[in-house]
């Protein structure tokens, strides 16, 4: 078996395949992509002498959740990913095809429709019945992000690896384009992501509201890293997925927790942004219930 | 390209293929692996990759290059054994899945922690990516606790249902399983369009086309069949199918029930509506889109209402009012709706057909084709799940059948998971208003139900009408109606009428009780006049639960736990002429029957009384079902199976032993009458309906996250009264299936539809959510085995008492816990957190 180069599957001019847990479920039956698979560039984690780490693209879920040095120095990072999917999913998917995912609304998914995500000009699911939009308003597209690891990356203020491009803050490679759900172009290659040197004494959670015990989707999820000095809070990142077409840093809530405010008034302070449809009203209730349940996980202990 | 599969090196030819699942089943014939979702959800396609579980259907073929591959087939691990002893299975169709994921978990496991029991929700996390349609939840928890302490590392599997290895190691061939020399692929063209008039069906010069609409021409739903057409593999029929043009003049769609929404049928298109009703739907009156099925004694009808009113009037404190609502809840059986068709040499139609009334299939194919009986062979050795959906001549047999014709060869139809849950069965949605009166004595006065069935295009609802068969002799008026749109239409499942009847009926009784102070299940006791029930209200009230459970509405913390108790009702069936043959052969009695497995263990119960009777070790019994040419025997349908072929089984058996065990001997059984024989006075589509009810209480603890809005249910009893119980294992596991779809119909299922094009667009596993092993509660389940003596062999069956009533003991224990009461199914987080914060 010979492994086909980085540029050999770009020049193809096709959708690149990964783990294959979305593109696979979304596509059948379809060998339409490049599939990166087995790319040595794209793999292992390397560790500079500074302390931090370097994900490789290729990395699968399951490896980050379950590395030992990872979860020591990005408790954030493994947690969520410990906590996404199921096993077998973990096993599979990988850091960067969970950060270039497409989203799961029903609507895209099906066939039947067209929509702003595949070259329509309408959502679908305004004049229809959507269960889990976005709830703070972010363009036309109701659909929120699906990337639980993209969330807990921006909690780290991550960077990505773009092959031809070097090094990109994670949050800049999604923005409220309706009809994109990462800011790629076509051909270009995620080939890792960098975290930075990790902080000492930080404690973190990750929390997804779903309905059933396990194997969903997220309604909110959020992540905290804190670290405490005495009974102040000296280091606060606070990020949330499943509300807004990209995930989100909450800088509000860390302002307040640095300053001393209780969780749940911190906590609050994320409802502020959101303009919720009624039927969607709840998931505010959800986003603050979220953010509490990770800060009070973090200083539990 | 070469990969080792079961330490067996080998090469395969991909090309054809998607994906690795494929390879495996379509190039080695290794079908243990089941594609059953297409998306990495259900896990029924998990297998070993280097050692590590993975679900087969996400992975292209090349990424089993060199590797090493085991599946279900070449897995020789003591959690299989455990899966056997401990019952972890029934239609065993995401069985082998399980099985490879639970034997890396216990290596894993036992390697990291000794010889001992997972917490379960350790081992739920590890399950996660699996589930089972059947909810053999409970089962599986033990197999896996068992073979983590090391129970099963040698000897063999005792225990356990008869099939329980073969479905384990993935050797039970299902119809989806089939692939005969020369078979094609059928795939099914369905109607984009909620309401239209089709005109021209174009395909591709040469192709041999089956119409599938109905006589009119006219679709009423999307995803309704239009045609179909086959090619010799999946893909090649798919790109075929999707090449075909229709041409649709479309027409006004209802898609809600208002008054004026667009006429679904005119008068005389009405009488092609199909019933989602078991067997046929009472006759009625039409207004608009809205038919009135049946209405329940006018005389004391008019009684209950006049008495509701002036309650009404005078604000009288005993009138209990409420509107309850249900969503459309889908069968969804693991293995797909799946037929493999072949006209053979001597023009027999031989079908093998994922269903569950091999009998009644062959019938309908039989008139339809206009062959004689015996010309019909159906083969349905394995079945993966029904649960009502899989009844009659389905339209995947139709179209396999017609395009085997058309092409002169085998041709297979399987439904894709997306056709299963838009078109292949559905429990109807409902709205129930409830009024009850109760006297100053505590009595019933009246009772008044209304209920809008909602099943598409189908029509039958008979919801209210069965409250007649409860709570004593007080005047009621019980109304049905089907409001009909253009939805997929619904069908039987699993107690229909009785699951949202009883969610509504029994939150309201719940309630009656709450504002008298009065104990729920000692007002239901005085107003059950159903004795077998008495002896479960009296097991459910001395239940330390029960007793200790908190004052309703009384706490204020974040986590609130309740526990809610509710009753159900229904009915005795039976097929009066089933018979059992057995025949000698050598050393082993085969037993034979028309009748077939889908995870009820009926092959059990039969095994397990030949043994009784003819004192006989298991490997001396056969039991030959799921399959035309023998005697006639009972559909797997309205818990009918195991009260009628029991007795005939036990009839032959005696007769065997009377005649001798010679080789070569044959005798029939016979399922004789009841003492006072049937409340039918002759049977109806071969089925009667016997004397007495069977009946249920479910007492249910949950705990209520008011932060999250969610629901978890901790534990459930489950108390049944159906008499005798033929086989322990499978009743237990099937009355614990009950109760986790139960709670699935309670608290996660939904069919939900684009109210613009009228598409489901839960069209699969992950938007369409049934509960996974971590929502499964712990059960206790208790059998009440009196009362049946009149019924030939004592008892009656379980399928649909032991789920009907799990939904409202939910709603009553999210009562207990949080003083808000639940009227609209499921019971999402948004309605709780809207609900308890109001």
């Amino acid at each position: 078996m010979t492994t086909p180069s980085l540029d050999d599957l770009a020049a193809l001019g096709r959708e690149f395949r990964a783990g294959g847990t979305d593109l696979m479920s979304r596509t059948v039956p379809s060998r339409e992509y490049a599939d990166l698979s087995g790319t040595p560039e794209l793999t292992g984690i390397e560790w500079s002498a500074d302390g931090s780490a370097r994900i490789g693209a290729l990395t699968t879920v399951a490896e980050i959740a379950e590395d030992a040095l990872i979860r020591a120095a990005y408790p954030a990072l493994a947690g969520t990913a410990a906590g996404l999917a199921t096993p077998q999913v973990r096993a599979a998917g990988t850091v960067g095809g969970n950060l270039l995912q497409r989203n799961r609304c029903a609507y895209f998914r099906n066939p039947a429709f067209s929509c702003h995500q595949d070259g329509g000009d309408s959502c679908p699911a305004r004049a229809g019945t959507m269960l889990n939009p976005t709830v703070i308003e972010s363009g036309p597209c109701l659909a929120p992000h699906p990337s639980s690891l993209a969330m807990a990356l921006i909690g780290y203020d991550a960077t990505a690896e773009v092959r031809g491009r070097g090094a990109v803050p994670v949050r800049d490679l999604y923005g409220d384009d309706p009809g994109a759900d990462h800011l790629l172009a076509p051909g270009e290659i995620l080939v890792g992501v960098g975290l930075p040197v990790p902080v000492p004494g930080e404690r973190a959670a990750y929390h997804r509201a779903i309905g059933r015990a396990e194997a969903e989707w997220p309604l909110v999820e959020a992540t905290a890293r804190v670290v405490v000095e005495g009974d102040r809070i000296t280091l606060a990142a606070v990020a949330v997925g499943g509300v807004a077409r990209t995930p989100l840093r909450l800088p509000e809530v860390e302002a307040a927790l640095l300053a001393g405010e209780p969780l749940d008034r911190a906590a609050a302070l994320a409802a502020d942004r959101c303009s919720p449809s009624p039927d969607a009203a709840y998931k505010v209730a959800l986003l603050t219930g979220t953010v509490l349940e990770v800060l009070e996980r973090c200083l539990d202990d | 390209m070469k990969i080792t599969v079961n330490s067996v090196p080998t090469v395969v030819d991909t090309q054809e293929h998607d994906a690795a699942v494929d390879v495996l089943r379509e190039e080695l014939g290794l079908t243990g692996a089941k594609p059953a979702c297409r998306t990495g959800v259900c896990g029924a396609c998990t297998i070993m990759v280097d050692g590590t579980p993975k679900v087969s259907c996400l992975l292209p073929p090349e990424a089993l290059e060199e590797r090493e591959v085991t599946t279900a087939e070449g897995l020789d691990h003591p959690v299989q054994r455990a899966f056997a002893a401990h019952d972890g299975l029934q239609c065993g169709y995401c069985t082998p899945g399980f099985v490879v994921e639970a034997a890396a978990f216990v290596d894993r496991w036992r390697a990291e922690h000794g010889d001992v029991t997972p917490p379960r929700e350790t081992i739920a996390a590890a399950m996660a990516g699996h589930l089972c349609r059947c909810g053999a939840y409970q089962g599986i928890y033990a197999a896996i606790g068992a073979a983590c302490r090391g129970e099963h590392d040698d000897g063999h599997a005792a225990g356990g249902r008869v099939e329980a290895m073969e479905k384990i190691s993935g050797l039970a061939r299902y119809s989806t399983d089939i692939r005969l020399p020369g078979q094609l692929e059928g795939v099914i063209i369905r109607s984009a369009a909620a309401h239209a008039l089709v005109g021209d069906v174009r395909a591709p010069e040469g192709t041999r086309l089956v119409d599938l609409l109905p006589a009119d021409r006219t679709v009423r739903y999307a995803g309704q069949p239009v045609a179909a057409v086959a090619a010799a593999t999946r893909r090649e029929a798919l790109a075929l199918a999707a090449a075909v043009q229709v041409d649709y003049t479309e027409r006004p769609a209802a898609l809600d029930d208002r008054p004026g929404a667009p006429p679904v049928y005119d008068e005389r298109s009405r009488k092609q509506a199909a019933s989602s009703a078991e067997g046929f739907a009472l006759p009625g009156g039409w207004d608009g889109n809205v038919r009135r099925t049946s209405a329940f004694g006018a005389r004391r009808g008019r009684t209950a209402k006049a008495r509701l009113e002036a309650a009404h009037r005078a604000g009288d404190p005993g009138l209990v009012t409420g509107t309850y609502t249900t969503a459309v809840q889908v069968h969804t059986p693991l293995e797909p709706h799946a037929c493999v068709a072949h006209w053979d040499e001597r023009g027999d139609l031989r079908l093998h057909l994922s269903t569950q009334t091999v009998g009644m299939a062959a019938e309908a194919a039989a008139k339809r084709w206009n062959l004689d009986l015996g010309r019909v062979h159906i083969i349905a050795d394995h079945v993966g799940g029904g649960f009502g959906a899989k009844a009659g001549l389905t339209v995947e047999a139709i179209a396999a059948t017609e395009l085997a014709r058309l092409h002169a060869a085998p041709v297979r139809v399987a439904l894709s998971r997306g056709e299963e849950l838009t078109d292949a069965g559905s429990r109807p949605g409902t709205s129930t208003r409830v009024a009850l009166l109760v006297d100053e004595a505590g009595d019933l006065a009246a009772l008044d139900l209304d209920t809008r069935g909602r099943g598409g295009v189908a029509i039958g609802s008979a919801v209210a009408l069965l409250a007649r068969l409860m709570y004593g002799t007080a005047p009621r008026r019980l109304r049905d109606f089907d409001v009909v749109t253009n939805e997929p239409p619904g069908t039987a499942f699993r107690g229909p009428g009785g699951a949202p009847l009883h969610w509504a009926l029994e939150q309201a009784v719940d309630e009656a009780a709450h504002r008298r102070g009065e104990d729920p299940i000692a007002l239901r006791r005085r107003w059950d006049g159903n004795r077998k029930r008495h002896a479960l209200y009296d097991w459910a009230a001395g239940l330390p639960v029960w007793r200790d459970r908190p004052a309703t509405g009384s706490q204020t913390g974040r986590f609130r736990r309740g526990v809610g108790v509710a009753a159900a009702n229904w009915f005795y069936f039976l097929v009066p002429g089933t018979e059992v043959e057995l025949e000698v052969q050598g050393d082993v009695v085969v037993a034979r029957t028309t009748t077939q497995d889908i995870g009820t263990g009926v092959r059990t119960v039969i095994a397990g009384i030949l043994r009784e009777e003819l004192d006989l070790p298991a490997e001396r019994i056969r039991v030959e079902i799921g399959r035309t040419g023998t005697v006639p025997g009972p559909p797997s349908i309205g818990s009918r199976t195991t009260a009628s072929v029991g007795p005939a089984t036990r009839d032959a058996a005696r007769r065997l032993r009377r005649e001798g065990l010679a080789d070569g001997r044959k005798v029939v059984g016979r399922r004789h009458r009841d003492r006072r024989g049937y409340v039918t006075p002759f049977a109806v589509a071969g089925m009667a309906v016997g004397r007495g009810f069977s009946g249920s209480v479910h007492v249910t603890e949950v705990e209520v996250d008011t932060r999250f809005g969610t629901v978890r249910p901790l534990r459930v009893w489950g108390g049944i009264s159906a008499g005798r119980i033929y086989a322990d294992g499978p009743a237990r596991s099937q009355c614990e299936g009950g109760i986790v779809q139960g709670i699935g119909y309670a608290l996660y299922e939904e069919r939900r539809i684009d109210p613009v094009t009228g598409v489901v667009l839960t069209a699969n596993l992950e938007d369409y959510r049934i509960p996974g092993i971590g929502d499964t509660p712990e059960m206790v389940l208790h059998f009440h085995q009196e009362g049946w003596e009149h019924v030939n062999g004592q008892g009656v069956g379980i399928g649909e008492i032991s789920t009907i009533g799990v939904a409202a003991s939910v709603g009553n224990a999210v009562y207990n816990a949080t003083g808000w009461r639940p009227h609209d199914l499921p019971i999402r987080p948004d309605r709780v957190l809207e609900g308890i914060h109001r």
